[in-house]
């Protein structure tokens, strides 16, 4: 029995990982990489090609996003089944894999069928013990390039990404309209942070879900939360629980928010936010 | 022999298509429906002859019972026309002579015809939106049928009498007697007599053969479907075992249903049974607001899909649209509705459990509710060690491990715990019961979810494994009685908690605060200037009955309010079905149901759910109507505290 293991970078700690695994399926393993930019469905088409040539009686990756995605290429390109995240192997036939799912509550024990056996090695499934293999570099087909990157573009060029900011700038029902949604912009801007909303919010068509902060929008956990105008209803708050520090403007004091709030203010937020932005401009000048 | 012919053909046909329908049940998955033969048979007498969910809608269901209790008292009519065919001169023995009989016939044949023209000035000039989707040309064709088998009838009892050939006295059948003038005495009439049975005949055979293809397959199904329909805990959803018991394989576990090859022998008869009125559409919460679900297209695709005999394809998104299965808000409505007792929920489910569990596919903003359940015992994560924070100041009994057990134990639920609104109810709750010298505790942080939103996402495997625990943790403090302020939670435990070792005698808070009161161990003061309209939970009122108790501490501290759609016909807040945890589409539900209780021009809107709290009062914040939303219970402690004071929120 020989395995293929796809490497990216073989000093990478999942790399060694799905090696050290490959060894334990079987003595005889060979890893490739493939040279060039990351381009799933031709990487895909490069490793059924592989498998078509060498005949190989599994081929392993690790569990990572890239390893599965071009695992998920290959397989369906060769109409094989594959097993992600798998954690462990027991030969026979067909062998049977455990295989994590749920997010890691639940272990599947499945039997994997196919001519070629395609896995994939959960993260820490197994302790990586410094295999060392000749890595082969392929190129990738070039036929199957259709879709390939030409450009990258950082995230940062369209503002800072609301799960990541260290500042969240958020508006709820009582900003009152799309165009109210201009001072939480100028307030987050100024603050280098991101503009995030309520549920309220979206149902309303104010902004887009991918803003939305809460139970079923996104998370954030950002060094401050600002709230403008958010009741802080549960769903909500289940969003930026993960905030270190609370700021919550609302006229209505008996607004639940101010229970979770490290600092409140009660009042307008039409005034307070500009308020605020004005003594920031004030203090920068200074 | 024409006759027999006629009759082979049309029994062939019609035993062809009945074997092939039963095989399909046959081969179906096993459900449970034996025993409880009394309220079968009660089922039978009120919903299949008392047409009792038809007449729901007083006039469409009028016209259906017309037709119906038509078609009982005019049966034993197909044989005297079988019997005159073979010879004209002979009758069906005793009634055949009946004036009696001849007077209910003809009775029978008008009100038949009266239910075949409003039937069809419902589907040609009213039109109403519950018949889109259907098959409308079918219906067309069925309703030609039965006009022609009894206007037949009628004529023909006419030219009998102008012959002379009546076996019953002519004066009992004044309809067919007024038209017998129509017609001569001489051989024209004898030949036109001849014709008038044949075409009785001929069309009923042709009707017979026709009915098992059609929708019309009702008139055989539905009697059945209604005998297995629930008898018991609407609320309650099949469980599913993930171990195979003795003398079963791996592949006789079902995890819900992927193709038409999963559906359990109850569901393949519920498609059965579905003539496609609509009622169901008319009345479910999604459909009106715009989303794409309708149950009567759910149960039409499942049945398409069963007939084409593929049993490989999957049944989403071949038979029914991933999205309408997620629109669902489980409230049952639809059950309500539907007059053959299909069960469209636990289809729903069913389909949910295999996107779920099989296929992983469902709304990605569910996730997090799903793991937090998992991981924190709560739908929001919220650390389980502050679940008793409400309680800190209120001197609430905590059960420990090894303490005695309490007269009755307070089931909070993950809502009343954390959610800021909900909480109130909880604290009103507890001092309610401490002032009528109840003895009760909660669990604490030994609580946790019921896993009502994980069972209703369709995440089976993750309810049981909770249902479990909190079964174990119940037993084990020795618990007897639960009080439940949640409609969802208080289904959980008295209805699928038996599943799993855990029969509990449980109450909905506002059931044992009813009795509090009328014991007057509690008493409210009544502030008859206060306007509340009481909006009913469709796991309290229509999955549990439990309809009176809230409505008497409504009337206890208020004047009541009633909304159009209350009762057993109560409408969504929008929250079921783990809505709570999704995004809405379309028009919200919430704001629909505020602007009907805006309408009854109430100051307070009652409630008797922390999901409805949440749900209706983010709807009042939507539609700026100066309403209060708040539970029942929060408005009897105010009573009690504030004798008569008007509240403000």
């Amino acid at each position: 029995m020989s395995v293929l293991v796809l490497v990216e970078d073989p000093a990478d700690e999942l790399a060694q990982q799905a090696l050290t695994f490959a060894r334990s399926v079987d003595g005889d393993v060979a890893a490739i990489s493939i040279s060039g930019d990351y381009a799933p469905a031709a990487w895909g088409q490069t490793l059924a090609d592989q498998v078509a040539a060498r005949a190989p009686q599994a081929v392993i990756a690790a569990g990572s996003e890239r390893g599965n995605e071009v695992l998920a290429h290959a397989a369906a390109i060769l109409d094989l089944p594959l097993s992600a995240n798998t954690i462990a192997f027991a030969a026979g036939s067909p062998p049977t894999v455990t295989r994590v799912r749920w997010g890691g509550s639940l272990l599947e024990q499945a039997l994997l069928h196919g001519s070629t056996l395609l896995m994939t090695v959960a993260p820490h499934a197994v302790a990586a013990d410094g295999v060392a293999v000749e890595l082969e570099v392929v190129s990738p087909s070039q036929h199957a390039l259709a879709v390939a990157p030409t450009k990258r573009v950082g995230a940062a060029s369209g503002g800072v990404s609301l799960e990541d900011a260290d500042v969240v700038v958020s508006g709820g029902r009582g900003v009152g309209s799309a165009d109210g949604f201009a001072i939480i912009e100028e307030l987050a801007e100024l603050l280098g942070g991101a503009v995030g909303c309520s549920r309220a919010v979206t149902s309303a068509g104010w902004r887009p879900h991918t803003d939305q902060v809460g139970q079923t929008g996104t998370k954030v956990a950002p060094d401050i939360y600002i709230a403008c105008g958010i009741s802080g209803a549960t769903q909500h708050m289940a969003g930026c629980k993960g905030a270190k520090k609370l700021l919550a403007i609302n006229e209505d004091g008996e607004a639940s928010i101010f229970a979770h709030a490290d600092y409140g203010v009660i009042g307008n937020l039409h005034e307070v936010v500009p308020a605020i932005a004005a003594e920031i401009r004030k203090a920068r000048a200074a | 022999m024409a006759l027999a012919a006629a009759l082979g053909a049309s029994g062939t046909l019609f035993a062809r298509r009945v074997t092939r329908l039963r095989a399909l049940v046959q081969s179906a998955k096993p459900t449970e429906r034996s025993g409880d033969v009394p309220v079968r048979v009660r089922n039978e007498v009120t919903i299949v002859l008392g047409q009792r969910k038809l007449l729901q809608r007083f006039v469409p269901g009028l016209m259906h019972a017309f037709i119906f209790w038509g078609f009982l008292v005019l049966a034993p009519t197909i044989l005297i026309a079988m019997i005159a065919i073979v010879d004209r001169h002979q009758t069906l023995p005793w009634l055949g002579h009946q004036g009696w009989y001849a007077l209910l016939v003809d009775i029978f044949c008008v009100l038949v015809l009266v239910g075949v023209v409003s039937a069809l000035y419902m589907r040609k000039v009213v039109r109403p939106k519950r018949f889109e989707g259907s098959h409308l040309g079918e219906a067309d064709l069925i309703l030609a049928l039965i006009a022609t088998v009894v206007i037949s009838l009628l004529l023909w009892h006419a030219s009998r009498i102008a012959l002379g050939y009546n076996e019953w006295p002519a004066s009992w059948s004044p309809v067919s007697h007024l038209l017998s003038h129509l017609f001569g005495h001489g051989s024209g009439t004898r030949v036109l007599e001849r014709v008038f049975v044949w075409i009785h005949v001929a069309t009923i055979l042709s009707f017979l053969a026709y009915l098992p293809y059609s929708k019309h397959l009702h008139i055989g199904a539905a009697a059945i479907n209604v005998w297995f329909g629930r008898t018991a805990a609407r609320g309650r959803l099949e469980p599913l075992r993930f171990e195979p018991e003795e003398g079963e394989s791996e592949e006789d576990l079902r995890f819900g249903a992927g193709t038409a090859a999963d559906l359990t022998w109850k569901q393949v008869l519920d498609t059965f049974s579905c003539t496609e009125c609509g009622r169901c559409q008319d009345v479910c919460p999604a459909n009106q607001t715009g989303k794409l679900l309708s149950p009567k297209l759910v149960i039409m695709g499942l049945r398409d899909q069963l007939f084409s005999g593929d049993r490989e394809a999957a049944l989403v998104p071949t038979a029914v649209p991933a999205e309408s299965i997620w629109d669902c808000v489980t409230c049952g409505a639809c059950i309500e509705a539907c007059p053959v007792s299909i069960e469209h929920v636990d289809h729903i489910v069913d389909l949910r459990r295999h996107l779920v569990m099989v296929e992983s596919s469902f709304p990605s903003e569910a996730e997090p509710m799903l793991r937090d359940i998992e991981r924190s015992s709560n739908p929001w994560g919220h650390p389980q060690g502050q679940r008793a924070d409400w309680a800190a100041e209120l001197d609430v009994r905590v059960l420990e491990p090894g303490d005695a057990p309490p007269e009755y134990l307070y089931w909070v639920g993950c809502a009343s715990s954390f959610d800021e609104r909900a909480r109130r109810t909880a604290e009103a709750t507890a001092k309610l019961l401490q002032a009528a010298g109840v003895e009760f505790a909660i669990l604490g942080p030994r609580e946790s979810c019921t896993g009502d939103p994980a069972r209703r996402m369709g995440n089976e495997y993750v309810f049981q494994a909770l249902a479990e625990q909190n079964v174990a943790t119940l037993n084990e403090a020795g618990v007897t009685k639960i009080i439940a302020n949640c409609p969802h939670c208080f289904n959980t435990l008295a209805n699928e908690y038996p599943d799993f070792g855990g029969s509990y005698e449980v109450v909905h808070h506002t059931e044992l605060l009813a009795k509090l009161v009328s014991e007057g161990r509690l008493q409210p003061a009544r502030d008859e200037k206060l306007m509340v309209t009481y909006h009913d939970s469709c796991y309290l009122a229509r999955h549990n009955d439990v309809l009176e108790a809230p409505r008497e501490l409504v009337g206890a501290v208020g004047t009541a309010l009633p909304m159009t759609r209350s009762g057993k016909q109560t409408f969504c807040c929008g929250a079921g079905g783990a809505h709570m945890w999704m995004e809405e589409r379309a028009n919200p539900i919430n704001v629909e149901r505020v602007r009907e209780a805006a309408e009854t021009g109430a100051d307070t809107l009652a409630v008797a759910c922390p999901f409805c709290t949440v749900m209706l009062d983010d709807g009042v914040q939507s539609t700026g109507d100066q309403l209060r939303v708040v539970d029942v219970a929060t408005l009897l402690v105010e009573a009690l505290e504030h004798p008569a004071a008007p509240s403000a929120d």
